[in-house]
């Protein structure tokens, strides 16, 4: 097909504004799957994609389209994941695309996230057709939506579209916008082949199966084509494209989507943003904007049963398979065993890891509480990255420590803002920037420690705007801050999987937080139990879980010996799901109360 | 397995009205039911008569409250164990009866008819906590039961008493143990009140309506029974049993020693040294299997070696004289010490068991942790 018929967009869009649902439609509309085959949000794959409503993984699919003016285009959506975290799989997919749908609800407005996205559109330079979405909910104010489009992002959004997702209502205009709108792609087909991975994901029979844009040349299969940034070649065996299930083809013309199948079992050797060019005649510079992906927050992730752990490890090298961003090394817990620290993006995708871990490989895990990476500068001039809070060398050594900072932007009903400049000041945020969005909302941009955001701001934020507020960060860098590990100690010993890095002037405060919540938490036992928080061998603060006093059961039932012993092994059931630690028996729940927020 | 005497569980699952508390197979409800009951129930005892050669030491008839039924049909389903086995001219023949249902004639009646033994449902005398649990009787009541049991000529009296019961204070619970011994009675068991699951008062404590005695309460009760009954003649000889010398119940020994037993009527349970089995808890299905002569068994397991060592141990361990560690051996081929080596060590450290010579039992902490070291034994 020529390149003049071809259009490749991404949809650009806030959790819940219907970025699926008019997905969906487009599939549907242009015969790209038969009603029957038509799953709702057909998209996204993954269980818990549909069950949270949000994409973790990017999708593509190929739409044949018969416009008005009778010709038949291509139009290749490529789906984007739309959360924080996965920030830079969004980037990549827009390099990939010359045009981008930002549909925005109509009741809703736009959000921090949704603003995110745009901005890193029109970083690339890709056209932004507007649509307006949920035009049929009654508390719609498409006028608004408009002025808001306008104002904020500054493009012109008079001929938005209006549509309903859900009714099919404008879908058509949709698709004629792609046409009209969305400019072909620009290609120079002579030039070395150059074909931009944006996804890939693990076939267990077909390996890495790497989602790409080609930009020049072509790609067929039986060609020897190389990564450029890993220097790995390859031969092609397969190329096709979506429809959405893989439809090999010859070959991958200049313009196109689709996908190369090349006989690689590892996901890491098949890096997102990577340039796949001809081994024989390859091209002279990669494609712009690669860069390695590196996690951001660190969990360590211990089976309850210590005989799992060669399971566990399994089932991470799995989920790694098809998730190059996951990072995890085995560790050792004085007080859990045998372990993970696992490196992910961001909490969602912790969340997700997690997850799926516990549903789809029956893991039962400890996980202590989230945390950055440290840049801790010794004494001696050394620097550490540290990813384990009890791995922080001790204060004597330590010249400063460093923590990484995000630029924290937040859109909020002006009701609210108060309340949220209260909280980010409490979370060491630094007020850097107020806008008015339109007349009710407002923007505000802070500079914030990364840990606060895992810790509870998140949370906070949602609270203490009624979830209305929404928030979109980015990396800024490592600043120096006064912080201190502080230790949790359960009768006199230190339990390594509790110690976390807070700041100083929080230290006192997250203490008495934490032993009280553990004091909650960690049954009776025969003996007191003194909890306490120390920073070094300063203790800040204390409880006592006081000894069990009575337990006993008085009475058997005629000779119903058997009703006795049952309940002896109930709550000896109880006690093997709990881990010891030192002489004291420790439920789960208490490994997670260090990073429950409440 | 090897027994040279078996005792024998009668249940009669009927009551007057059932208290908060009970989670026990029993049932408010009209004659023609406790009827078909009786009848059900003999032909159960006179079909198994045969299944055992040694002589039955001991007799217990629970419930519910077996003296809602009438003295005749008692006396008439006794009679009918007393055909079916070899009952010795010496055994214990209990009979729980609860204060209200019986009166001076009727005991004497039971009496004569071979009853030996009478436990009185007595709980409380303190007729707020009484009428707080659902009970029947006042205390008034009780005091006439034993005095009307003690003219029948029942020598071989036992109270049941109940503490952490809700409206139950500290010093409610000293006049009630006061009370009970004033009495004389030869037997007293006092348990702790267990909330079960599916109860009425459990629901009204989860729901806040009934209040229940703080732990600590609760635990000043315990300690006080376990200092005043032994100082005034009853000695402890299991967790929840007190008796003068000579009047241990015989036949709830039997399940604390491991001995055989065979049990009667709806849910009733037997051990036979390798089985525990039960009877249907159905009242319905118990009756219609019965009479439509097909079996009533409702449950049976075999155990198997850890676990049967496992409920030796903890059943030894609820009384005062403890486990012998040369009857263990003998029993079970497998030396104590040296099977449970670790969970002993543990116990012993944390001072919840002792060894004098060659028996272990718990300590005073030990019994009131009981179920802590229990659950140390299980596999």
């Amino acid at each position: 097909m020529k390149t003049s018929h071809i259009r490749n967009f991404s949809i650009i869009a806030h959790i819940d504004h219907g970025k699926s649902t008019l997905a969906d439609r487009l599939i549907e509309l242009t015969g790209t799957v038969t009603a029957r085959q038509m799953e709702n949000q057909l998209l996204d794959q993954m269980d818990l994609e549909r069950e949270r409503g949000i994409t973790i993984k990017a999708q593509a699919v190929r739409l044949d389209y018969v416009a008005q003016d009778g010709e038949t285009y291509m139009l290749n959506l490529i789906d984007t994941p739309g959360h924080v975290d996965f920030s830079y799989e969004v980037s990549r997919s827009l390099a990939a695309c010359e045009g981008a749908l930002l549909v925005v609800d109509a009741a809703q407005g736009i959000e921090a996230q949704t603003l995110a996205n745009v901005y890193l559109a029109l970083d690339h330079n890709i056209e932004i057709v507007p649509v307006i979405n949920k035009i049929d909910l009654p508390s719609a104010d498409v006028e608004k939506v408009i002025r808001e489009i306008e104002e904020v992002i500054g493009i012109d959004a008079h001929n938005a579209i209006l549509v309903s997702a859900k009714s099919g209502l404008g879908v058509p205009e949709v698709l004629e916008a792609i046409v009209k709108r969305i400019p072909a792609p620009t290609t120079d087909e002579s030039a070395p082949t150059r074909a931009l991975i944006f996804d890939s994901h693990f076939d267990s029979y077909r390996g890495v199966i790497s989602y790409v844009r080609v930009m020049d040349g072509t790609i067929a299969s039986g060609m020897k084509a190389q990564m450029m940034h890993s220097g790995r070649s390859f031969e092609v065996s397969e190329v096709g494209v979506f429809r959405p299930s893989l439809t090999p083809m010859p070959e991958l013309g200049p313009g196109q989507v689709g996908y190369v199948i090349a006989g690689i079992k590892n996901l890491k050797e098949v890096r997102v943003g990577d340039t796949i060019t001809d081994a024989a005649r390859p091209a002279k510079e990669p494609l712009p904007g690669y860069r390695k992906v590196t996690p951001m927050v660190y969990c360590g992730m211990y089976p309850v049963e210590t005989s799992e752990f060669d399971n566990l490890r399994e089932a991470l090298e799995k989920l790694q398979m098809n998730d190059a961003s996951l990072t995890f090394e085995a560790e050792t817990s004085a007080a859990l065993g045998f372990g993970f620290r696992c490196g992910f993006l961001g909490l969602l995708h912790m969340d997700v890891v997690q997850e799926r871990l516990e549903r789809e490989y029956q893991m039962s895990l400890v996980i202590t509480a989230p945390n950055v990476i440290y840049q801790v500068r010794k004494t001696d001039g050394e620097v550490l990255l540290i990813a384990n809070p009890s791995k922080m060398p001790v204060p004597q050594v330590i010249e400063a420590i460093g923590e990484p900072y995000v630029k924290a932007t937040v859109i909020v009903p002006n009701d609210f803002v108060g309340a949220i400049m209260e909280l980010s000041q409490e979370k060491r945020g630094e007020f850097k920037d107020m806008k008015y969005m339109d007349t009710t909302r407002v923007m505000l941009t802070y500079h914030l420690p990364l840990s606060e955001i895992i810790y509870d701001y998140f949370d906070k934020l949602k609270s203490v705007s009624r979830g209305y507020a929404s928030l979109d960060y980015e990396l800024e860098g490592y600043q120096e801050s006064d912080l201190v590990k502080m230790d949790i100690l359960l009768n006199e010993e230190p339990v390594d999987a509790l110690s976390i890095i807070v700041h100083r002037d929080k230290s006192v405060f997250r203490g008495r937080q934490l032993v009280e919540k553990l004091r909650s938490l960690i049954p009776r036992q025969m003996f007191a139990i003194p909890i306490q928080a120390a920073i070094g061998n300063k203790v800040i603060a204390r409880e006592t879980i006081s000894a069990m006093r009575k337990d006993v059961l008085a009475k058997c039932y005629g000779g119903d010996i058997t009703r006795k012993r049952k309940l002896l092994e109930k709550q000896k059931a109880g006690k093997k799901r709990m881990k010891q630690v030192g002489s004291v028996e420790l439920p789960q729940e208490a490994f997670m109360a260090v990073l429950k927020r409440d | 397995m090897l027994a040279n005497s078996l005792g024998i569980y009668v249940h009669i699952p009927f009551c007057r009205a059932k208290c908060s508390y009970c989670a026990f197979v029993s049932a408010v409800c009209d004659r023609s039911l406790q009827q078909s009951y009786v009848a059900a129930l003999c032909g159960e005892i006179t079909a198994a008569g045969g299944d055992f050669s040694v002589p039955v030491d001991t007799v217990f008839f629970g419930g519910g409250t077996p003296t809602v039924l009438e003295t005749t049909e008692l006396s008439a389903i006794l009679q009918g164990l007393r055909a079916a086995f070899p009952v010795a001219a010496n055994a214990e023949i209990s009979l729980e009866a609860n204060p209200g249902t019986v009166d001076r004639n009727s005991l004497q009646i039971l009496r004569q008819a071979g009853f030996n033994r009478l436990s009185l449902g007595v709980q409380s005398f303190d007729d707020t906590v009484l009428a707080g649990i659902g009970r029947i009787h006042r205390a008034e009541d009780a005091e006439k039961a034993i005095s009307d049991a003690r003219a029948a000529g029942f020598e071989n009296i036992s109270l049941d008493l109940m503490y952490g019961l809700p409206l139950q204070s500290v010093s409610g619970w000293k006049i009630t143990l006061d009370r009970a011994v004033a009495l004389g009675p030869d037997h007293i068991s006092a348990y702790g009140l267990k909330l079960e699951e599916g109860t009425p008062l459990e629901a009204a404590v989860t729901s806040g309506q009934v209040a229940l005695p703080s732990e600590e309460d609760e635990e000043s009760m315990y300690d006080f029974l376990n200092v005043f009954l032994p100082s005034q003649g009853y000695a402890r000889y299991e967790i929840s049993n007190y008796a003068t010398p000579g009047r241990e119940c015989r036949h709830n020994l039997k399940y604390w020693n491991y001995e055989i037993y065979r049990g009667f009527g709806v849910a009733a349970h037997s051990f036979d040294g390798v089985d525990r089995f039960a009877n249907t808890d159905d009242l319905s299905t118990y009756v219609k299997s019965l009479t439509g002569g097909m079996s009533c068994e409702g449950f049976r397991e075999t155990l198997d070696l850890p676990t049967a060592m496992a409920e030796y141990v903890f059943l030894s361990l609820r009384t005062s004289r403890g486990l012998s560690g040369t009857n263990f051996s003998r029993r079970f081929g497998r030396e104590f010490v040296e099977y449970y080596e670790e969970p002993i060590a543990r116990l012993v450290r944390l001072g919840l068991l002792m060894q004098e010579t060659d028996s272990w039992r718990l300590t005073e902490r030990g019994m009131k942790l009981g179920n802590q070291a229990f659950a140390e034994f299980l596999p």
